[in-house]
Order: structure tokens, then C-alpha cells, then sequence
């Protein structure tokens, strides 16, 4: 095996009628890991996995198999495998013969006395021995998504491309099958591109995350890096739960001022900021964020509007004059619907976003604080 | 107090449902069952008033249509047998061809991109917009020159010319029903995509299929306009012998009934055949599920 990275995409274009789905976007999955695609509906998460496997023709750009340049080469050649979100098992097979599928064509074909071998093998891994002479018909969706992952398994291809392989079935079922797949990662040492618009899902099962939005990646790195320095105003949109807390702000004689709200900060904590001529937004995780009541010292006003009950804690939604926020709080917290309280962002939590470009404009020298 | 009265309401519904399938039962039944004792009448109970249910059956109808028995010499009597067959080679070829062709062109319509397929699209389903007596003497004249003319191998290409349209855009329909996941599935697992149209996606759309040649099929089997301009003698289908039927003692209603029952009975034997198949076709929904 080569150094080079598993899967290597570059300035890939793709327009559907005119839409363009990929905007020259660039992403590089190392061997070994399980990179997550985090992005909404529509962002490109599909088209870049159908992309990698050489299933739609792209406009522009070129893909990379460890270190070969697969653009040109078809599907069949790639040795990738692929598991879809809704429709994956053929109704013309049962489902022995769905997972031996890849193992019995031309490209990838084997003994049958290895078919079986290998299949009875996945099965078991996948719990679902039971059911290799059932009709595909018959299984419920967490039966189907296994037999999926198997037929996937069942051929050790170079990566796997999972395509919101368990956004269909319900939490429990899919916690678990996460689980399930982080450990045959564990165990296979296999890569994997796993789609998702899930953040929870995303940062469960991945070992690091690429935020995708506009058919561009705005920002690849682990959750601790993203959290540390988010890349732009959409990543801090897509990451976490909730997501972060944007302020209107401004830059006033050396201190940022939230709008209508008491509190300054002192625009030292902000790193190297560079100059922005139009709004800035202050955006700050929630977690980082304080809520108290009100008239706490040092906070500015805020209500609350609404609070989520989420068993072993709570979610408020705070309104401000700078915008609204939700943040988790804990069980006892005192804030009912309706009432005042207080919010104050910290020292050194915060970023500054340019409103009209959405990139982050503070921490230029690329240290958090 | 309430419930007996709904219920009452119940009554009354579930009587007017009752009589309301009785009156499209008799509505839909009633001509075939008249048609098949009439053609099992003699002259003179054809013509009794009130009509017999019960009577004497009489095979003149039927040996008269296929020109055997004592109708063997004489003059009334039609011979549908060359006809019978006529159809039979026509409906069957005409329609295996057109679904055929259908398919396949169903199947680039639904999965493939080119330029002007909408337009594609329109003019293979305006080909069966025009009313086929608009274009008959033209036909006429181009069978005759090309020597098609009273062939059955004219009546079969009138017979695809017709229907490949309608089967196109049917089979199309039941193609876009098949997620194109299916191919992918089979191109990534290192089959082509003919594997996968031939093995995969084909049995998926066996019930469309199914219905389409049910529909071309009805669409031949019943095809008049052409095939009575089109044919003198030798390729006369049976729809056009029937319509010629009328002896020299004026119109002969038994025979007529005769053959109407001949006529029935190989659109029945289709349908028997592909039923299983339509019933498919109908319940696609099930076949589609995510």
C-alpha cells in the first residue's frame, strides 16, 4: 500500500440541468478512517459519493483511488462499495444471494464454496444468519440495511461509500447499527465516506468530519479542530446541537459591543482580526455560553421563549436584542416561558463572522483561544 | 334511538349499493350472455318474442362461421377459419413486437438523457393521435406499390406502427417506477448494465410488461379500419370477415352471434395467460416500496 490518501477528490463539478450540485469540491479520505459528510439536503453529500464510485459523469475535477487516478476509469474497476439510504436490496434475489451478489460477477467473482464461506462469515458478524433464505420482501428496514452493509462487507472493497445508510430507521436501530459498523471498522481496518446529515450521527461514528454545504467543503478536520476554530458562518450553522449562537456585533474602540446589550469584550481576546468593512456577527457554541437569572453581574438582558424538555435537562430558546439562541440547561436551571434572564458571553469564546462573506474574520493567526 | 336509525341508513345503503351492481352487472354481462345463447339459437328462437332462455341448441351459427358440418357447401356460409388465424398471427406478432420495441425504447426514455427527448417523447405518442381513416387511402396506396397490400406481414407493421407508441410511454412509466439504484447497485458490484436491464430491471417491470401487451394486444385483436382497407382476400383479419357477413338470405344474426363468440374467446386465452402478470402490473406500488 501507497501513502497516498484512500480517496482523493479535486475541484469536482457537477451540474443536474443547469443546478450545480459541486462547486470544485475538494476532499481527501486517509486510509483507515472514517471520514463523516456532514451537510444538509441538497448540499452535494450524493453526488460526491456517486462521484467517488464513478456513477454520474462529472463536469470537472478529478478523483483519486490510493493514489490512482480513477476519473476516467468505470465503476466496476474502482472496487468501491456502496450502500444507499433507501433502496438497496434487489427484489430478485433473496437475500443470501443479494449479499453474495459483487462475489458471482465477472469483475469480482470467487468459488461458490468461497461464496458461501465468506457470506455465512458477514452473516454472523451482522446478525443476520437467520435470515439468508428469506425473501428480501419480507425483512424490516434495520434486516435490510444489514443485508445492505453485508453485500458491502461480504467484498473488502478500498472504501466504502455509505450514503445515509441509517437515516431511515428509527434512534434505537440506528444507534446501534452505528455501533455495529464503528466496530467492524475496528476490526477490518476498513475506509470509509460516510454521508450523513446527521451531526449527532457524524460525529459518533467518525473519526473526522467534513462539513459540506453549496456543493463545497467549508471546512474537514476533527470535532475538537471544528470546534476550535470553525471555518465560516455555515459550519457553525451545521455543528452542534444546538448550533451556535450568532450575535449582531460591532468593532468599538478596542472591544467588541453586542448589540443593545451591556456586556463589552475586549477585542484582544479575538486573536489577529482582520479588517471588515460591512456587519460582523459574534458567534459563540452554547455550550461556552452563560444563561443565568436576571440581573446577574456582568450579563445583559435576554428572555426566554421557549423551553424544551429533554428529560435529563432542558433546552431554552434565549431571545436578545443582538438575535436568539438555544442552549442546553440543566434540569433545575430556573427559567420558565415568558421570563427575563441574563446571558453573558465569556472571555476569549467568541468568533467574529464578516455577515455578508459568512467567513470568520477573528483568530486570524489560526490559534484558538 | 340513534343507532337504530343509522343503522337503518345502513340498510338502505347497502340495498342501493346491491341494486346499483346489479343494474352494471347486467350492464356489462348481459350482451356476452346474449350474444353466447343467440349464437346458439336457430332462426326461429332468435326471433321469438319474449326471448328463450330455455331452447334447443343449434350448431348452425357455429358450422356456418367455420363452413363444416351441413353448412359444409353451402353458399351463406362465411369460413372464418382463415380469418381466425389471420388475427391470431397478426395480434400476436403485431403486439410481441411492439411491446419489444417498446421496452427498449421505454427504457433509454426513462434512463438516459439525449437531445430533443421530449420531443422524442410527443411524437411517439402523437402517432396515435391521428384517426386512422385520415390516412387510409394514402396507406392504401403505399401497400399496394410496395406489395404489402393483402399481406399479413402489411398488417403486422400497421399493427406495430400503432401500438409501440402507447407501449413506449406505458413501459416508460414502469421503468421510472424502478429506482435507478438497481443499476447502480449492479455497475459498482462489477455486473454492466445490460446484466442489469436483462436480469435485474426486466423482472421488476415483468407486470408492466404484462399489461402493455394486454393493452396492444385489445388495440390489434379489435383493429378495423386498417385491415378492411388493406385486404381483399387472403389477409382479411376476423373483425373484418364478420363485418362482410351478410348471406344471401339477408343478415345472418346466428352466425354473426357465431362468430362474435370466436371472436371473444382468444382475448380471453390471452388474458387468462398474462393474468398473473397484470395482477403485478396493477399492484406496482408494492414492487416500488423504499
Amino acid at each position: 500500500m501507497s501513502d497516498a490518501p484512500m480517496l482523493e477528490l479535486q475541484g469536482l463539478k457537477k451540474s443536474y440541468r443547469g443546478k450545480r450540485a459541486l462547486r470544485g469540491l475538494d476532499l481527501t479520505v486517509n486510509d483507515n478512517e472514517i471520514l463523516a459528510l456532514l451537510g444538509p439536503t441538497g448540499a452535494g453529500k450524493s453526488s460526491t459519493l456517486l462521484a467517488s464510485a464513478g456513477l454520474i459523469e462529472l463536469d470537472g475535477g478529478t478523483v483519486r483511488l490510493g493514489g490512482d487516478d480513477v476519473t476516467r476509469i468505470d465503476p466496476a474497476s474502482r472496487d468501491v462499495a456502496i450502500v444507499f439510504e433507501g433502496f438497496n436490496l434487489l427484489p430478485v434475489l433473496n437475500v443470501r444471494d443479494n449479499i453474495a451478489f459483487a462475489l458471482r460477477s465477472p469483475a469480482f467473482r470467487e468459488a461458490e464454496d468461497e461464496i458461501a464461506r465468506r457470506v455465512g462469515r458477514t452473516a454472523e458478524l451482522l446478525r443476520i444468519a437467520h435470515l439468508l433464505d428469506r425473501d428480501v420482501g419480507t425483512l424490516s428496514g434495520g434486516e435490510r440495511q444489514r443485508v445492505a452493509i453485508a453485500r458491502a462487507l461480504v467484498r473488502r472493497p478500498r472504501i466504502f461509500l455509505l450514503d445515509e445508510p441509517l437515516s431511515a430507521l428509527d434512534l434505537k436501530l440506528r444507534e446501534g447499527l452505528r455501533a455495529e459498523l464503528r466496530q467492524i471498522h475496528r476490526q477490518y481496518r476498513s475506509t470509509m465516506l460516510y454521508a450523513t446529515h446527521d451531526y449527532h450521527g457524524a460525529i459518533a461514528i467518525a473519526d473526522r468530519i467534513a462539513i459540506v454545504d453549496g456543493g463545497q467543503i467549508q471546512q474537514a478536520g476533527t470535532i475538537e479542530e471544528i470546534f476550535a476554530l470553525p471555518a465560516n458562518l455555515t459550519v457553525g450553522k451545521l455543528v452542534g446541537s444546538p448550533s451556535m449562537a450568532f450575535l449582531e456585533a460591532a468593532i468599538d474602540d478596542g472591544s467588541v459591543v453586542i448589540k443593545g446589550a451591556a456586556q463589552r469584550l475586549a477585542l484582544s481576546g479575538f486573536g489577529r482580526v482582520a479588517p471588515s468593512g460591512g456587519k460582523l456577527l459574534l458567534g459563540v457554541w452554547p455550550e461556552d455560553l452563560e444563561v443565568g437569572p436576571a440581573g446577574a453581574a456582568g450579563g445583559s438582558a435576554g428572555s426566554i421563549y421557549a423551553v424544551d424538555n429533554r428529560g435529563f435537562e432542558r433546552a431554552v430558546q434565549v431571545e436578545t436584542t443582538a438575535g436568539s439562541f438555544r442552549k442546553v440547561v440543566p434540569l433545575e436551571f430556573p427559567a420558565e416561558q415568558g421570563e427575563a434572564c441574563s446571558f453573558r458571553v465569556p472571555d476569549g469564546a467568541g468568533f467574529l463572522f464578516d455577515e455578508a462573506s459568512g467567513r470568520r474574520i477573528s483568530h486570524q493567526d489560526g490559534r484558538p483561544a | 334511538m340513534g343507532t337504530s336509525k343509522s343503522s337503518a341508513l345502513d340498510q338502505a345503503g347497502r340495498w342501493l349499493l346491491l341494486a346499483l351492481l346489479i343494474v352494471y352487472t347486467i350492464y356489462n354481462v348481459g350482451p356476452i350472455f346474449w350474444l353466447l345463447l343467440s349464437s346458439f339459437k336457430s332462426r326461429m328462437d332468435l326471433f321469438s318474442m319474449p326471448p328463450k332462455l330455455f331452447f334447443t341448441p343449434d350448431l348452425s351459427g357455429y358450422q356456418s362461421v367455420f363452413g363444416v358440418g351441413a353448412a359444409k357447401d353451402s353458399a351463406s356460409a362465411v369460413g372464418v377459419f382463415d380469418s381466425l388465424v389471420n388475427s391470431i398471427i397478426v395480434s400476436f406478432s403485431g403486439t410481441a413486437l411492439a411491446v419489444f420495441f417498446g421496452t427498449l425504447a421505454g427504457y433509454v426514455c426513462s434512463r438516459f438523457n439525449f437531445i430533443g427527448k421530449g420531443d422524442f417523447m410527443f411524437f411517439v405518442l402523437s402517432t396515435r393521435m391521428l384517426p386512422p381513416v385520415a390516412v387510409l387511402v394514402f396507406y392504401h396506396l403505399m401497400f399496394a406499390r410496395l406489395g404489402l397490400a393483402d399481406t399479413r406481414f402489411g398488417l403486422i407493421l400497421v399493427s406495430i406502427f400503432a401500438n409501440v407508441g402507447l407501449a413506449t410511454w406505458i413501459m416508460k412509466g414502469f421503468f421510472d417506477g424502478v429506482p435507478r439504484e438497481v443499476e447502480q447497485i449492479a455497475i459498482v458490484n462489477g455486473y454492466t448494465r445490460m446484466y442489469a436491464f436483462i436480469k435485474l430491471v426486466l423482472p421488476m417491470v415483468k407486470g408492466g410488461i404484462a399489461a402493455t401487451a394486454g393493452f396492444c394486444f385489445i388495440f390489434a385483436w379489435n383493429e378495423f379500419a386498417f385491415a378492411s382497407i388493406l385486404t381483399t382476400t387472403q389477409a382479411k383479419t376476423l373483425p373484418v370477415k364478420i363485418s362482410a357477413a351478410s348471406g344471401a338470405t339477408g343478415i345472418e344474426w346466428t352466425q354473426i352471434c357465431a362468430a362474435g363468440v370466436v371472436l371473444i374467446i382468444p382475448v380471453l386465452i390471452f388474458f387468462y395467460l398474462i393474468r398473473k402478470h397484470l395482477l403485478m402490473g396493477m399492484t406496482f406500488g408494492v414492487l416500488g416500496r423504499r
